[in-house]
């Protein structure tokens, strides 16, 4: 029964977490920097290993 | 080899745009139908008591007002037209037809229109833009036919009471078959081993078709023929031949330059070349004339701009089969600076040419006027000549 | 022009210059008070959830490590950053209804091109399905082949991607010019062909139609890349003819009967039959559609303009030709739009604290800084009440099934095929170009033309000298803004920048609403 009654406090928990989580992340333009400093790097250095069959 | 007794005239009315057979045609009474681009029907333009001059700008060199209306970005061709409209330099048309062709060249005319650069005090003067097939089939046959009607025949017939019958269609295709004929047969002799005309020379005749009174040299051009078939050719050994493939030259200093290394320009498959140019347009009795002119020039046209993929791996068999016959052994692809259609096709059939052909080809940009840019140009056309040497030394591909 | 003073203080950030710094991103989000950066943010999740949904799939991962285009569109919600700049209110809430709906519809894109991809998904029946389309072309042809997918995979690859990372199309303009384009041509066209000879486009599809509306380039540019998919991958193309003179009588005919022979190789390449009922089911849509613009502009032409710049420019190219009324979904987004609009236009909404001109923004838009029109209106309060991209038909097509429609729709796919954004007025001569350029201004009641100077387009340069001539004639402001389309290293962003400041400054002798933002230091942003 406690737990039940615990379940909505939790979920506003759980929401306002999940909120406060990506609202910084939003606001601070985590995700862009985080793309943009990590992952396309990554990904332009694997484009340029590829073999490609350039012709025209 | 002995001059040619009559080069030197034709080189000298190649100086001016308005040159001195203009001159006596208008005097004549004539009308003269400005065109500016080789899809344009031609005999349509010689009707009756007309007569078609091809624009061009010789000697051009400043095009800064072109320039200015439109960037120094359009092809060099569309800008010294212009400079020239402006400078008055075309005042003896009584009309210009323009194909809504390539795009700068459109706009060239829009621009000659706009400015009023030709038509003072000829209430009859008008410019007409026409519509160009861009698929050869015959739908686009039947849109030639209703363009041709709309916007040649039409106002030819209206303003200058020009006929436009099929009788006189036929009459024009004619004369037009005339000068093809001494044309094709002049070139005929740019097969042989040792050819008895320079690329250079044919250049400068079969311009010299493109921009007079075709009635008024025809007998010139026949006597040339004449004196070309008994005419002693060089005697050397050329370093290479060349077929030239592109943009319209209108400077035959290009042809020189090319001929000046050593090399010998066997073909010539350019805008207002004589392939497919100076082709003959053979007419039957079943159908009238108009629609098998226009079939003609749909089907035999080799416009870049036709973009079904027949054609498209059509005009670089054509290239083949013409480099073959007139035995070349490298080809040099040349584009007027900033066109597009010739930069795209200059690509493609340069790659196609060399690795579906084997051919060795030269592929290049150039300015309208070749004097501004000599050395560059010598320095390439001399390279590429060595290397076909060094290969046919090597005993490798062509 | 009498200046239109905003009474409604703005809310949040009014220095817009404190977001930007030297990096590829912003330093961090705009605050737009609390309702509208709440408002941005729930947005900001739902752009994330259609992301995901792309990137969930193993295939599209996979494709994600093979085509190097694929990694512009980590720059999404920047791209978003970018169009919202400064907005509040009904104008935030529409370029975010509007522009969040391309995301989705671009994202489909790249998900149904990779699903039938020979190197990626391989999906062989669903790739039997698709026709590869040009994407320089209307797609009115696909409006009877309900159940054929038709792929721009153009789209994906370099216009969209150029708009998210400026980037984008440099590696395959160098790959074309490496194998011999000059560099004065188009970049668009010619990108495209980089992609082709890179091999980086996804392959697939039963047969492909192209289509040579741009331009020549374009037009060129279609026989280097149908070289490829007909002799490598054995897709046969059709080249559909668009007449140049498109607003002339003698032309119609000639374009309906190519529509005609596109219908018939479509049919014998798929298999599938041309179906009526689809199509005038499209042809309503098209008309709505057609209709809400003209509602919009009509709005525009008041004080209070609310659906502006790059994405109203964006929105009706995706809605007019990429999606031509085969998406029912594109209503009721229109419908969403249209009720924002008239809210905004009744709440006499701005987006910045003054109007001091109102714009016609005319030529090419450069694909790299096409925000640059909201940047206008923040920092100069210069409104872009349209642009030349977005004027397209005005006329309705005939939507009801009967004998004489059925011939009449060929001749209205034809129209529409000429008519594709942008070469409406860039080809079939001068008059549509030039003439209608002022009738515009009169209508819409601009004191001020932008004339975006896409250097490498031929059609719109030559008449550079028309357009200062006729503008000064006119006593027209006209702002000479050139840009070389998808390539920054011609003229980067502050560069483009930099004219419209120098025009506002020395001509209009004007001193900037937010100078924070007159230089911006984005040059390596995305």
């Amino acid at each position: 029964m406690s737990k039940l009654k615990m379940l909505p406090v939790k979920m506003l928990g759980g929401g306002a977490g999940f909120f406060a989580v990506t609202f910084l992340i939003y606001f601070f333009n985590l995700d862009m920097k985080f793309l943009a400093y990590c992952v396309e790097p990554i990904l332009l250095w694997n484009y340029d290993r590829i073999p490609r069959k350039q012709y025209v | 080899m002995r001059d040619l007794k009559h080069l030197n005239w034709f080189e000298n009315l190649l100086q001016e745009a308005n040159n001195a057979l203009i001159a006596q045609a208008k005097q004549e009474g004539k009308i003269c139908v400005a065109f500016v681009c080789e899809n344009t029907p031609e005999p349509l333009m010689n009707l009756g008591n007309a007569f078609g001059i091809r624009l061009h700008a010789p000697n051009t060199g400043s095009m800064d007002i072109a320039t200015y209306y439109m960037t120094s970005f359009l092809c060099e061709t569309s800008r010294a037209l212009l400079e020239r409209a402006i400078e008055g330099g075309f005042n003896f048309a009584d009309c210009v037809i323009a194909p809504d062709g390539c795009t700068m060249i459109n706009r060239c005319v829009e621009n000659m229109e706009l400015l009023k650069t030709m038509g003072e005090g000829n209430d009859r003067f008008f410019h007409e833009f026409m519509e160009i097939p861009l698929k050869a089939d015959e739908n686009g046959v039947e849109l030639l036919v209703l363009q041709c009607k709309n916007h040649i025949l039409k106002p030819l017939s209206e303003n200058y009471g020009i006929d436009v019958s099929d009788a006189s269609i036929r009459k024009a295709v004619g004369e037009h078959n005339r000068v093809c004929r001494v044309i094709t047969e002049i070139g005929n002799f740019r097969k042989e081993s040792r050819p008895r005309i320079t690329g250079y020379e044919f250049h400068v005749l079969t311009l010299a078709t493109y921009v007079m009174p075709q009635y008024l040299i025809i007998d010139k051009l026949e006597e040339t023929l004449e004196e070309i078939k008994t005419r002693e050719p060089e005697d050397r050994e050329y370093r290479a031949r060349i077929a030239v493939v592109g943009s319209e030259v209108d400077d035959s200093g290009f042809i020189k330059l090319i001929e000046e290394t050593g090399a010998y320009v066997c073909a010539d498959r350019f805008c207002f070349g004589s392939l497919p140019g100076r082709m003959e347009i053979e007419l039957n009795d079943e159908e009238d004339a108009l629609t098998q002119v226009c079939r003609h020039y749909v089907y035999n046209g080799h416009c870049p701009r036709m973009f079904n993929m027949e054609k498209v791996y059509g005009r670089k068999a054509y290239v083949n089969d013409i480099a073959k016959e007139y035995k070349a052994d490298g080809i040099i692809y040349q584009q007027i600076k900033f066109c597009d259609p010739w930069a795209y096709e200059r690509l493609l059939g340069s790659t196609m040419l060399r690795e579906d052909y084997n051919y060795p080809v030269l592929s290049v940009d150039r300015p309208y006027n070749i004097s501004s840019s000599v050395g560059q140009m010598r320095t390439r056309v001399q390279a590429f000549v060595e290397s076909i040497e060094i290969k046919k030394l090597q005993g490798g591909a062509k | 022009m009498a200046i239109v003073v905003n009474d409604k203080k703005r809310k949040g950030e009014k220095r817009l210059g404190v977001l930007y710094d030297e990096g590829k991103v912003r330093r961090r989000r705009e605050w737009r008070g609390l309702k509208d950066t709440l408002y941005d943010y729930g947005r900001w999740l739902y752009l994330l959830s259609i992301l995901a949904r792309v990137i969930v799939k193993p295939r599209n991962v996979k494709a994600m490590f093979r085509y190097r285009w694929f990694a512009n569109y980590l720059a999404v919600p920047h791209m978003l950053d970018k169009f919202t700049i400064g907005l509040r209110d009904e104008p935030l809430r529409i370029t975010h209804t509007a522009m969040d709906f391309v995301v989705k519809d671009v994202a489909q894109c790249i998900d149904n091109s990779i699903k039938g991809d020979r190197r990626t998904g391989n999906n062989v029946k669903y790739s039997d399905k698709c026709v590869l389309w040009d994407e320089n072309a209307m797609t009115a042809v696909m409006m009877g082949f309900p159940t054929l997918n038709c792929i721009l995979r153009e789209v994906p690859t370099m216009f969209s991607a150029n708009l998210l990372n400026q980037h984008s199309g440099m590696h395959y303009l160098d790959v074309a010019q490496q194998f011999g384009i000059p560099g004065d041509v188009c970049p668009m066209p010619e990108a495209e062909l980089g992609v082709s000879i890179d091999d980086d486009f996804p392959v697939l599809g039963k047969c492909a139609v192209q289509v040579n509306t741009t331009c020549d380039g374009s037009l060129m540019g279609n026989g280097l890349i149908a070289k490829r998919l007909e002799r490598e991958y054995g897709i046969p193309t059709f080249q559909l003819v668009a007449p140049m003179r498109h607003t002339q009588e003698d032309v119609q005919r000639y374009a309906a009967n190519d529509v005609k022979a596109a219908i018939k190789f479509i049919e014998e390449q798929t298999g599938e039959k041309w179906d009526w009922n689809a199509y005038f089911e499209c042809a309503k849509r098209v008309n709505n559609t057609t209709r809400n613009r003209v509602g919009w502009l009509e709005v525009n032409s008041t004080p209070y303009p609310q659906f502006v710049g790059a994405v109203f420019s964006l929105y009706n190219d995706t809605n007019y030709m990429g999606n031509c009324g085969r998406y029912p979904a594109f209503v009721d987004i229109d419908k969403k739009v249209m009720k924002l609009v008239q809210q905004g236009y009744k709440n006499k909404t701005m987006m910045a604290p003054e109007y001091r001109h109102r714009c016609i923004v005319w030529g090419v838009q450069p694909q790299y800084i096409i925000d640059m029109l909201y940047w206008m209106i923040q920092c100069w309060g210069v409104v872009p009440l349209t642009d030349m991209l977005s004027m397209v038909i005005s006329e309705e097509i005939a939507e009801e099934d009967t004998p004489e429609n059925r011939e009449q729709a060929y001749y209205d796919m034809a129209w529409l095929t000429m008519n594709m954004i942008m070469r409406n007025h860039t080809h079939g001569g001068y008059k549509v170009l030039v003439d209608e350029l002022w009738e515009y201004c009169e209508k819409m009641n601009a004191d001020m033309v932008m004339m975006w100077e896409h250097m490498s387009c031929k059609a719109l340069t030559g008449m550079h000298g028309q357009f200062e001539e006729q503008a000064r004639e006119r006593g027209i402001n006209l702002v000479w803004v050139c840009h070389d389309l998808a390539d920054p290293r011609v003229y980067t962003r502050q560069a483009i920048r930099d004219q419209f400041n120098q025009y506002m400054r020395t001509v209009m002798r004007e001193e900037p609403l937010d100078p924070t933002i007159e230089v911006l230091p984005d040059e390596h942003a995305w």
